[in-house]
């Protein structure tokens, strides 16, 4: 199952370079919902010490977790390319080439990006159900 | 911009081709390979054997030495038990049971779960990656002993009824204000220990990500390995915001410091942040590597593939991010914002998720596959079947008006049993059957095994499943007796007489586990025909760990690649020999995992022990008030690590490169990220920043937390020498690093210079920032305790800093460390990134905040 041409070292780096971009992506839904989650959390404890105004906090929140969806969104969406299960048909990528590796950080990330695209939603639901700071 | 050190890079054809592998390997080359390797690796003898660093024998101990410490506090719990079993017992005294339940908690947590998994790790890890050891032997080795030292201290204090007795977590003011040195032997003593699992999650990490065989590119790894990833990050993360609280928690008992004093300005909440902040990642630190024994076992049982590979590297690291959002759920009571707890419920809910995903996965793996119950299966039923009741529990109780129902009673007693047991004993007992041909090279019985299963099994449900009741008809926890008449007589009595079949479980267990074996028949290589690569050691055992590093194209190269067991034995892959007598093991790419350079690991040696006792005197002493005594061990701690570094890493190798086998050449020393130890350096650091970014949450926590902070009318940090401070570190970093690239481009005067003028101006930095808060009264109001904490900090870190400059010089005078041979320079200037940003920072705060906030 090993590649048929031994690669190049430039090659090689370029490729590397790629992939641990794709390996940082694995990562980014995930951080773009603990980044939500922190803002929602450190942002409404701040106002209700405080006494901030909270209606003002929440929609900016909102607006917030809008952004965060998108953001994750977009991430999803390129691991899905990346993933490429629609022309390739191999949802399992326990090959031992190179390519094997790509398609599945895509389906990976793929797959953790639904996982934080849920968690964002979840976390935005009491800023939509509780009112203020009792 | 750097320039190349002229060092060799890889050379030769990779990868290997078929015809290469299927060229035989003459008898007599193998035989003398076999004999060299043999040599390089053998384990010393006699009283010796204590100086071992290989991680089959390191990991041994370990795992030995936390079930050791479980079975103990399995016996507090059994008086515990004894004690509730009759309402207005008088067995032990209140005082008594206090210690007992703290103690049990403690013990159960720091001494055993946790440490388990590193033990676990350090012991099969090597084996499932074809390696020959974790990269770091005397850091494992280090660690264990550490661990063992801070393990007997803290537990043996209950002998002498000096047990810390504030509960598990250490709440102040209760444990602030208790007399004796409970507190302080809680405090100490952990986090020594938690010292130890920071370096033992280096050590996997690094291991993970650097010591795979060729070939094995990261969506080939054994999920075991995915895991080891995802809870060495969750222990980076986790365990320093516990060392931050105890860091301010030691200050306020030794100094009168006042972090969680709120008549002078502090707050326990802050302490209940930072414990919990760690506490409740540490659950999933704690289930995250049991269940990856799962992942492990099932498809061998299966005798397929593990369905869902891509689903259960989801949810490994899914459920690693999202249980750093559940924290608050400990602290449902202590009076937030209703909308604030609805963010920690949303995210207690959430994280079922990516759990279920990977039981599912398990479900679905068994159901496809044609499944042999073996033993090892038998347990992992058992702990899906409990596990999955403690997590239905556990989605209730994150539902905040639940909670506050069943805040602080048995039914949370029964529910963190049920996951733990579950999540953690039952399927590292499983790992135990599983494993135990790999480690003993014998066989547990499988008819004992059935017994402690079931003993155990039917005893935890006896046990636990009526506490549930018990805690909804109101008994509260930690209570150490009841009156007689409110309906909890009888359940406690049935609780009680479960907890001693469970004991019975588990002692025959552990009499299978250590009765004599040696009449037993030499076992089969593979008695449970796996597919991984632990399966390929030696029978009788060899502690080289595997003759020769294999090239692995697949997910279970055993199955999947018919030929690879017999090349390897053959001495056909790669580094089959030790013809210089020295233990190597090969480093390769993080992603695709190419080989990149063979690694020096060390071997057996006195100086860790040394370093251990030495390190356990500093942490221990002070305990008891003794500060010299702590700072001569201290002193001696650091010569003996110097020691251990200066004749043991980043030696000058005696040729740039060799031959690895099959055509390749692969350099022996690198420098920079390409080296194991900068990647070392670069997680702890890591670990360290998480840390200091605790502190400084604690700083805003108190402006948040109190209408006045700072105090008005406060004295303030001197500006001009906050100043100062900065300036010098700014300009330290700048000589640090300069010495680096001028030591690189071969200008090794200059880059000496920069080296003798970079610790004077760190150490100036570092008084600079003393003095500015010299006159402050640290004990009068958490304003300039905390500004005084800040302070020590980074004074301590600058001091590790200078001495690890002067290391440097001292290896570029003596030859150590040469424009070709720097990776020593490369890791100094990396740790100082680090504090350098961490100086700027507490400049800013301390010179910056008053006038901001």
């Amino acid at each position: 199952m090993t590649e048929e041409h031994q690669p190049r070292r430039d090659e090689d780096q370029k490729e590397f370079a790629e992939e641990q971009a794709s390996l940082f992506k694995i990562t980014l839904a995930p951080l773009i919902w603990a980044a939500h989650f922190a803002a929602c959390y450190g942002l409404v404890a701040v106002t209700c010490a405080k006494g901030w105004d909270i209606d003002a906090v929440r929609f900016g929140l909102l607006v917030a977790s809008g952004a965060a969806l998108c953001g994750i969104g977009w991430v999803g969406l390129t691991a899905w390319r990346q993933w490429n299960v629609a022309q390739t048909g191999d949802f399992v990528n326990r090959g031992g080439r190179a390519e094997d590796r790509h398609h599945f950080l895509g389906h990976a990330a793929f797959l953790l990006s639904i996982i934080s695209l849920i968690g964002v939603v979840f976390v935005s639901l009491p800023l939509v159900l509780i009112g203020g700071c009792q | 911009m750097t320039r190349p050190s002229g060092l060799p890079q890889p050379e030769g054809p990779y990868p290997p081709t078929d015809e290469m592998l299927a060229e035989p390997v003459p008898k007599d080359v193998q035989e003398a390979q076999a004999k060299r390797l043999r040599a390089a690796w053998e384990t010393p003898k006699g009283w010796r054997y204590v100086t071992a660093v290989n991680n089959t024998e390191v990991g041994k101990w370990y795992c030995l030495t936390a079930l050791v410490f479980m079975l103990l506090a399995g016996v507090m719990a059994l008086i515990i038990r004894l004690q509730l079993a009759v309402p207005e017992n008088d067995l032990v005294s209140a005082d008594r049971f206090n210690q007992l339940f703290t103690m049990h908690g403690s013990a159960m947590m720091f001494l055993f779960a946790v440490p388990m998994f590193e033990a676990v790790s350090i012991l099969l890890l090597p084996g499932m990656l074809g390696a020959r050891d974790m990269p770091f032997p005397r850091l494992s080795a280090f660690g264990y002993w550490c661990f063992l030292i801070g393990g007997v201290f803290v537990i043996g204090s209950i002998f002498f009824d000096a047990a810390p007795r504030a509960g598990w977590f250490m709440y102040p003011p209760l444990a602030t204000e208790d007399e004796g040195p409970g507190s302080d032997i809680w405090l100490l003593g952990l986090s020594f220990i938690e010292v130890a699992s920071i370096a033992a999650a280096v050590e996997l990490i690094v291991g993970t990500l650097k010591c795979r065989p060729p070939g094995m590119r990261v969506n080939i790894m054994p999920l075991y390995a995915w895991y080891v990833l995802v809870v060495g990050g969750m222990i980076l993360f986790a365990f320093p915001p516990l060392i931050a609280g105890d860091f301010l928690f030691e200050l306020e008992r030794s100094f009168d410091w006042p972090f969680f004093d709120p008549t002078r300005g502090g707050d326990p909440m802050l302490w209940q942040h930072l414990f919990w902040i760690f506490g409740h990642p540490e659950v999933y630190i704690i289930f995250l590597p049991s269940i990856a024994i799962a992942a492990m076992i099932i498809p061998t049982v299966a005798r397929r593939p593990i369905f869902g590979y891509s689903w259960i590297v989801l949810s490994a690291v899914g459920t690693g991010f999202l249980s750093f959002g559940l924290w608050v759920h400990h602290m449902f009571t202590t009076g937030l914002p209703s909308i604030s707890l609805g963010f920690f419920s949303a995210a207690s809910e959430a994280v079922v998720i990516p759990t279920g995903i990977q039981i599912f996965a398990f479900l679905a793996t068994l159901m496809a596959g044609r499944v042999k119950m073996t033993l090892p299966m038998l347990w992992i039923s058992g702990a899906l079947a409990i596990f999955t009741m403690g997590g239905l529990t556990g989605v209730m109780l994150a539902l905040a008006p639940f909670d506050f129902q069943a805040h602080d009673t048995y039914f949370i007693v029964a529910h963190l049993h049920y996951t733990l047991f579950g999540g953690m004993v039952f399927p590292v007992i499983a790992g135990v059957y599983y494993f135990f041909p790999f480690i003993q090279k014998r066989l547990m019985s499988d008819r004992l095994g059935k017994w402690a299963f079931w003993l155990t099994f039917s005893g935890f449900n006896l046990c636990f499943l009526p506490m549930h009741l018990t805690g909804l008809w109101g008994m509260p926890r930690r209570v150490y007796t009841y009156p007689g008449g409110l309906g909890w007589d009888w359940l406690n009595l049935i609780s009680t007489v479960g907890a001693f079949v469970i004991a019975a479980g588990f002692a025959t267990f552990v009499w299978d586990l250590i009765r004599p074996k040696h009449k037993q028949a030499q076992i089969p290589r593979n008695p449970w025909d796996g597919g991984t690569l632990e399966w390929t050691h030696d029978v009788p055992e060899e502690a080289w760990g595997v003759r020769s590093i294999p090239h692995v194209t697949t997910r279970y190269p055993l199955w999947d690649q018919p030929d690879m067991l017999a090349r390897l034995d053959a001495g056909r892959y790669y580094l089959p020999d030790a013809e210089e007598g020295k233990r190597e093991t090969l480093v390769t790419s993080v992603i695709d995992a190419e080989p990149v350079q063979v690694q020096r690991v060390t071997g057996p040696t006195w100086i860790t022990l040394w370093a251990a006792a030495f390190t356990g005197g500093a942490f221990i002493f002070p305990t008891f008030s003794w500060y010299t005594p702590a700072t001569i061990s201290g002193a001696l701690a650091i010569c003996c690590i110097i020691w251990w570094l200066w004749t043991a890493t980043a030696q000058v190798p005696e040729a740039d490169s060799k031959d690895v086998g099959l055509g390749l050449r692969l350099p022996t020393y690198s420098a920079g990220p390409a080296s194991v130890g900068w990647w070392a350096i670069w997680i702890t650091m890591l670990g360290d920043a998480t840390a200091f970014a605790s502190l400084v949450f604690g700083f805003f926590f108190y402006w948040t937390a109190s209408p006045d902070f700072p105090p008005d009318g406060a004295a303030h940090a001197v500006p001009g020498l906050i100043a100062l401070a900065a300036a010098a570190f700014a300009v330290n970093w700048g000589l640090t690093v300069g010495a680096r690239q001028l030591n690189r481009a071969g200008r090794v005067t200059p880059a000496r210079i920069c080296l003798v003028g970079a610790p004077l101006v760190a150490a100036a930095g570092a008084a600079a920032l003393i003095y500015a808060v010299v006159e402050l009264e640290p004990a009068s109001h958490v304003y300039p305790a905390i500004l005084w904490a800040l302070a020590i900090w980074i004074a301590v870190h600058s001091g590790a800093g200078v001495i690890m400059q002067v290391y440097c010089l001292a290896g570029s005078l003596f030859g150590k460390l040469t424009p070709r041979y720097d990776a020593d320079i490369w890791n100094v200037s990396l740790f100082w990134h680090f504090v350098t940003i961490s100086a700027l920072v507490t400049c800013a705060v301390l010179g910056l905040a008053p006038g901001a906030l």
